[in-house]
């Protein structure tokens, strides 16, 4: 079963609706809370260090995740905890939002969560976060100076990243 | 019958060829980490020139055979040709490709605010830039073993000056 489906090799990016820089932040973890990487555009207000923020909002993925999991009303059988699955297996929440910013979440099945933070009046934006995947997958993971489980230090990635970002709602 | 294997197993399991040959079998000695991933190279290049010349006549002279690399290899290797060919007619050549595949992915760290001192950060860049040359032998040694299958013997060299365009120098033991 194909991950991402499609016949193309990486999925083109969705239109972008508005012009402008809306995305806030963007976080990426792996599978034993490690934050592989940092991003932000446009945050005016921090309230944490860097290390308290990046382990709150892991430990608040990590309950959510499981919270909807439990919570699911149509399926009898929950995962276990903190296993990550398949795209359309179990449940799994991928956005909330706020009056004034929206969180959207995703989770690959080797335990990579995209965490994208962008303004409230943003659409599903799934199939950028799984963009921003291929993206990891074509410049962090396949390039040979990059160790798996270290924070990314990719030059590449950061600027195709940030000119992705500059392009969508 | 075809069989194909998906480009992304080739890049994966060569990237982790030189980081073998780099870290664990030749953990301190460069030169002859070097020297086993281009021979490597030369017998890959040694049996696929065999392969793709099949229905070919033999070539009249040593620059039919560098511009058979830079076409017909070069596109069933990397299903693109060698951007640039410059030769000094005296047995050098030189083959610009600006957009390698196989560094395509590779991209350094960019250099952080807090940077301890000069030292650290060139300690850092030169580790990147040995670490990229070494992956270029292989390539290297795919020229080397196709042209001596042509009958030419040369030493090839690459040249890394600017990312991701890389050369490689040919140059032919007359």
């Amino acid at each position: 079963m194909q991950f991402f489906g499609g016949s193309e090799i990486s999925p083109s990016p969705p239109v972008p609706t508005a012009s402008g820089n809306n995305g806030h932040m963007i976080y990426m973890f792996n599978r034993n809370g490690v934050c592989l990487l940092y991003r932000e555009w446009n945050r005016p207000l921090r309230t944490l260090n860097a290390q308290q923020d990046h382990k709150l909002m892991f430990g608040l993925l990590f309950s959510l995740k499981s919270l909807t999991a439990k919570m699911d009303p149509t399926s009898a059988e929950k995962g276990n905890l903190g296993v990550p699955q398949l795209p359309g297996q179990g449940c799994s929440f991928h956005s909330f939002r706020t009056n004034t910013y929206k969180l959207s979440f995703m989770e690959s099945p080797s335990g990579i969560k995209i965490i994208l933070v962008t303004h409230p009046r943003t659409g599903d934006l799934r199939d950028s976060l799984k963009y921003i995947y291929n993206l990891y997958v074509e410049y962090v993971v396949k390039n040979p100076l990059y160790t798996p489980g270290s924070p990314i230090r990719c030059q590449l990635f950061n600027t195709t990243l940030d000119q992705y970002m500059r392009g969508i709602a | 019958m075809v069989r194909e294997v998906a480009e992304s197993c080739v890049d994966s399991l060569l990237t982790e060829m030189v980081a073998s040959y780099c870290n664990r079998f030749y953990a301190n000695k460069p030169e002859l980490a070097a020297r086993r991933i281009e021979a490597i190279g030369y017998q890959v290049g040694h049996q696929l020139s065999e392969r793709y010349t099949m229905e070919r006549p033999r070539f009249s002279d040593h620059l039919e055979a560098i511009k058979f690399i830079c076409k017909d290899f070069w596109t069933e290797l990397f299903k693109k040709q060698i951007d640039n060919l410059k030769t000094n007619h005296r047995g050098t050549f030189v083959l610009q490709d600006n957009k390698f595949p196989w560094l395509e992915r590779i991209s350094i760290d960019p250099l952080t605010d807090k940077v301890n001192s000069a030292e650290d950060a060139t300690t850092a860049e030169n580790k990147a830039t040995s670490t990229i040359s070494m992956h270029l032998y292989y390539p290297c040694g795919i020229i080397r073993g196709a042209l001596s299958n042509l009958g030419i013997t040369c030493a090839v060299t690459a040249d890394i000056s600017n990312l991701p365009a890389c050369s490689f120098v040919v140059r032919v033991k007359a």
